[in-house]
């Protein structure tokens, strides 16, 4: 369970766009998986269980709404950055400018694509997990997969 | 030798969606097998920008104030609406209250003063003279009932 713990937490921060609403829809998902192991009800593949309760957590946290009006003001005192931070290594290497236009990017697309580019690029699940996870045919995954690339490239293009 | 790959059919390709001949051609393509290494290569940079940096905190994004417009569009119908029931719907069904019309005042106070002044007891009905109502009209009524005269 544990080594879920990291992987749950970025993708729910992906789709959520808030650390703290990420941190508690991780919560709930672990409540769930231990309910369900009480009542032995353990599903086979732990890692794909785990990865659909959390998407459609973070379905249920956005369709709720309101937590996007608190964003700003719920960003926890360790996620926000130092003045003086020297930046990490992948961020001193791409231009602020690049960044800013890829997660504005990603955060333009509709949840759906959001949510298979994550799964597929950021969590590197095989497009049939994919299609698991979210309750879609293969064919779909790959038709959103591809608008998604192709709307981040146009951004990433612009940038250059 | 088909032609280049767009950058669309290469993105296709990418996606797993191409065709097999899309397929064939970006095999046996330097050019396209080149350009698709770069797609790849975009990606990448991508994928380490969301899995590695932080989101920038930005403000709302356009994306989320597009019920704005709506919001305005709405407010505006039902406002128009609220119009229209005022100035054509409640006036029609509404009762014009009744009210008397000028002449048939006029008519009534001349009878008043016709009987209140009457000599032999039968006024000259009012409703029957249809010329309009002067004050020296009425001054020569008067006088006429008093002294018995015909006017």
């Amino acid at each position: 369970m544990a080594a879920h713990y990291g992987r749950l937490r970025r993708l729910c921060r992906l789709l959520l766009g808030d650390p703290q609403e990420a941190e508690d829809v991780v919560q709930e998902v672990f409540l769930k998986a231990h309910e369900a192991e009480r009542l032995a009800r353990s599903p086979m593949d732990w890692g794909a269980w785990l990865t659909r309760v959390a998407v459609n957590g973070c379905r249920d946290r956005r369709r709720a709404g309101g937590w996007m009006r608190f964003r700003l003001r719920s960003t926890h005192i360790d996620d926000l950055p130092l003045v003086a931070d020297t930046p990490a290594p992948s961020e001193a290497a791409i231009s602020e400018e690049t960044r800013r236009r890829i997660w504005a990017a990603f955060r333009d697309l509709p949840r759906r694509q959001q949510e298979v580019f994550a799964l597929r690029y950021i969590e590197e699940q095989p497009t049939t997990d994919v299609a698991q996870a979210l309750g879609l045919s293969p064919g779909s995954v790959k038709r959103h997969l591809y608008r998604a690339v192709r709307h981040l490239r146009r951004a990433l293009g612009d940038a250059r | 030798m088909s032609p280049c790959l767009s950058d669309d059919a290469l993105e296709r390709v990418h996606a797993d969606l191409g065709s097999i001949a899309e397929r064939a051609h970006l095999a046996g393509c330097a050019a396209c097998t080149g350009r698709s290494r770069l797609m790849r290569r975009d990606l990448e940079l991508i994928t380490a920008v969301l899995r590695e940096t932080r989101e920038p905190l930005t403000q709302v994004t356009p994306a989320r104030r597009r019920w704005i417009p709506a919001a305005v569009g709405l407010s505006m119908a039902a406002l128009a609406l609220l119009v229209w029931v005022e100035v054509v719907v409640w006036r029609a069904v509404t009762p014009v209250p009744a009210t008397m019309q000028p002449q048939e005042v006029a008519a009534i106070l001349s009878d008043v003063s016709a009987s209140l002044f009457s000599v032999n007891g039968d006024p000259v009905p009012a409703a029957a003279d249809d010329s309009p109502l002067t004050l020296e009209g009425m001054a020569r009524d008067v006088d006429s009932s008093l002294t018995g005269d015909e006017p």
